[in-house]
């Protein structure tokens, strides 16, 4: 399942954001929009690495895919960052 | 027919054990442990082995300022997502990536390694645990799969 939103906090002692839920969703928009010129490299890419464009797809579905659930979080005397992938 | 099986339904018919009983201790017989001329031994059963769904990498360090913790959880699936992206390196930057990794003390030819040896190679990190505690820095970290 691809990432649908993406939970964003920074902590610092001069920059305070509170979390940031990110609709990664509706990036599927300009996605849409492009598919032409994302067709585009990715016909790039398969010739450039010789293999076919349905497997380039499938990596890059991998990839999108494997998104959801990756969590980083820091913490240090003064700061936080916290990135999570849902 | 196996010996268990036998006794059970010798046991039946002399009327020790009834019907349910049989039954009960039939399905005990195919699911529980056989019997192999009088021992029992564990049915050759290959063990469910619950499989990892997450890398986690967990480093707590003491500052000066204070203690740093840093909690990184990256799942398997994206792992396998990047061993099947080392497949689209082309041919001709397989040597140069091999002589820059050889320069950093990591021997290792790309071109000799498959798709499936990679999947083997993740397979096995599920059992990973690396635990590193470093009494100098006070910083300890943790490898591990979950």
């Amino acid at each position: 399942m691809t990432p649908n939103f993406a939970v964003v906090g920074v902590d610092t002692p001069d920059f305070h954001m509170p979390r940031l839920w990110l609709p990664v969703f509706l990036l599927w928009i300009p996605v849409i929009l492009l598919s032409p010129v994302i067709f585009l490299v990715l016909v790039t890419m398969a010739i450039f690495t010789r293999t076919t464009i349905w497997r380039i797809i499938a990596i890059c579905w991998g990839i999108l895919s494997g998104l959801t659930g990756t969590h980083v979080q820091v913490n240090t005397c003064d700061a936080r960052i916290l990135v999570r992938i849902l | 027919m196996n010996e268990n099986r036998r006794q059970i339904l010798e046991m039946l018919a002399a009327g020790k054990i009834n019907a349910a009983e049989a039954e009960r201790l039939l399905a005990a017989l195919e699911d529980g442990p056989v019997a192999n001329n009088g021992v029992f031994a564990e049915k050759a059963q290959p063990k469910t082995k619950s499989k990892a769904k997450y890398l986690r990498v967990l480093v707590e360090a003491a500052d000066k300022g204070g203690p740093t913790t840093v909690n990184v959880r990256v799942p398997m699936q994206l792992l396998y997502a990047g061993v099947r992206l080392a497949a689209l390196i082309p041919p001709q930057a397989h040597a140069q990536l091999d002589q820059a990794l050889s320069s950093h003390g990591v021997p290792l030819t790309l071109s000799q390694i498959k798709p499936e040896n990679l999947e083997e190679l993740i397979d096995h990190l599920e059992d990973l645990t690396v635990d590193v505690d470093a009494k100098q820095d006070n910083t300890k970290v943790r490898v591990f799969c979950e």
